[in-house]
Parts: C-alpha cells; structure tokens; sequence
C-alpha cells in the first residue's frame, strides 16, 4: 500500500463491541450505504423488578462502493464505534466485494487518527 | 497548466501554445500513461474522466505516480479508468471508448459513481455502475479514491498483493 498523509479519509473502523445497535449512522447516512441488523434479547438480573431488553448487533454492513465518505455517520455515533482509518488499499474484483461486513470492518481499526 | 508556470511540478511537454497535459485529454487527444517507477507493471492507461473523480486521475498524474507512456511498448495492456458519474446519455460512448481499446485491455472502475451509482443511486438518469456498460476488473472504492488507491490498484492489476 502506497503511503498517504495519516488523516486520509480512506475507510471507517468498525468498534462492534461499542455498537449498540442504536441505528443512528443507518439513519443519518445521505447515501443509505448502511445496514445494520439485530435483535432483542432479555437479560435478567437478580433482584431487578422485570427483566432488561438489549439490542444484539447481528449484521453491520458498509458498502463501500455507494459510500460518499462524507463521515456524517462517524460523527453521530454516540458511542465511538465508528473511527476514520486511512487505509485505502481495498480495491476489489467484484462490486460486492465493496460491501464489507463486521469481521471486515473491524480490521481496518484500530484507528490511525486523532 | 505549463511545467514553466507550475514549480515543483514535472514538466509533461506543454506550452504556451498548447495547453497539453490534461486539457488536451479532456478535448479529445488521448493520452496515455505509465506507473511511474514500476516497468514490471507494463500497462498503458487512459482516464475517461466524468466527473470530479477525474482530479484525482490528474492528482495522480500532477504529483508523478503517473508518467506519459513510452509510445512504443510492446506487450503492454491497456487500461480504460472510468472516473467520474456516468449517465444514461453517456453510455454509449462509454462502450465505444472501451470497445476502441485494443486487446488485452482491462477496465477499472474510480470512484463511487463509478462503482455503482455513488450519491446517484436513486437518479434517473444515472447509469448504477460503469460495469452495466463495460466489463469491469477492479473496483476502487472512494468519493473520490485518492491517487494512491489508483495506483494500488492499477498495480495490482498485474501484481497480485
């Protein structure tokens, strides 16, 4: 990969641990180039009246070759889960190999940037 | 732009006269260009400029990662770089500038709109990817792709990472 200055906009990290499914960057993307995918699930802890319901990341997909890369959606995430990497060496063979999934998202991270 | 007028950057044969470098693609005089320093990657690429993508094909060329080719090398391919909105309208000139290449040849696709449609996908008059016009082998992500993925990729075209 050639060098580039260190705040390029080359591709965003994923934090999936720090995702909490709120959908917001689904939402606020211009370009619907996300998609996001989970469930509810019921935690019950001792003592507590009834139990909770958290959302369960399943799928989180960013399809880079309709991303405008405008980081509308880095800046609204409340949680830190999305970071900008400079990484832009993934160029693919077939168009849906631009559409990068949570294992794939999560590589390009952790972020290079301040 | 002339290489007298532009400091620090290489001279690529303009002049007062003749504007050369990249206006004369953009009027209709074909330019062709080398990786700069990799003659292992012996291709010949020629920008189909769209749309602003297309800066960053000149960026490429503006900053020296892409050289003029040497005119006579055999057993180079060619390399058709869509860079740039393709609409409806264009389309066909999209395939002839493609079909006029001669074999082997190879197409990449810059830039989102390119890729798919980019921030157009829901446009009417938006072709939804260069590839429903042409064969594409590589698709380089960015809006726009800075000029070194250009060059990744255009490497990679012949050296697999």
């Amino acid at each position: 990969m050639s060098d580039v200055v260190p705040q390029a906009r080359g591709a965003i990290a994923l934090d999936a641990a720090a995702c909490t499914s709120c959908m917001l960057c689904v939402k606020e993307c211009p370009d619907w180039c996300i998609h996001i995918e989970s469930h509810n699930e019921e935690v019950s802890e001792p003592g507590a009246r009834r139990p909770r319901s958290v959302a369960v990341l399943d799928s989180f997909t960013i399809d880079w070759g309709l991303c405008m890369y405008c980081g509308i959606c880095v800046e609204v995430c409340p949680f830190d889960a999305l970071q900008w990497v400079s990484t832009h060496d993934y160029a693919a063979a077939e168009a849906d190999g631009l559409r990068h999934g949570i294992a794939r998202l999560e590589e390009f991270g952790p972020s290079d940037q301040r | 732009m002339t290489g007298a007028d532009s400091p620090g950057r290489p001279d690529r044969g303009g002049s007062a006269d003749s504007p050369g470098d990249y206006a004369a693609d953009v009027a209709g005089e074909q330019r062709e260009y080398a990786v700069a320093g990799r003659p292992d990657v012996r291709i010949h690429v020629r920008d189909l400029g769209l749309a602003c993508c297309a800066v960053e094909f000149a960026a490429a060329i503006g900053r020296g990662l892409l050289v003029p080719a040497e005119p006579d090398s055999p057993g180079s391919a060619a390399v058709l770089v869509v860079s740039g909105t393709v609409t409806d309208a264009l389309a066909p000139q999209v395939l002839a500038a493609w079909e006029a290449l001669p074999e082997p040849k190879a197409a990449v696709s810059f830039g989102a709109c390119s890729n798919s449609g980019g921030p157009y996908w829901d446009s009417y008059s938006v072709t939804k990817g260069v590839d429903r016009v042409i064969p594409v082998t590589t698709y380089v992500p960015g809006c726009p792709p800075r000029p070194e993925a250009l060059v990744d990729a255009l490497v990679s075209l012949v050296v697999p990472a």
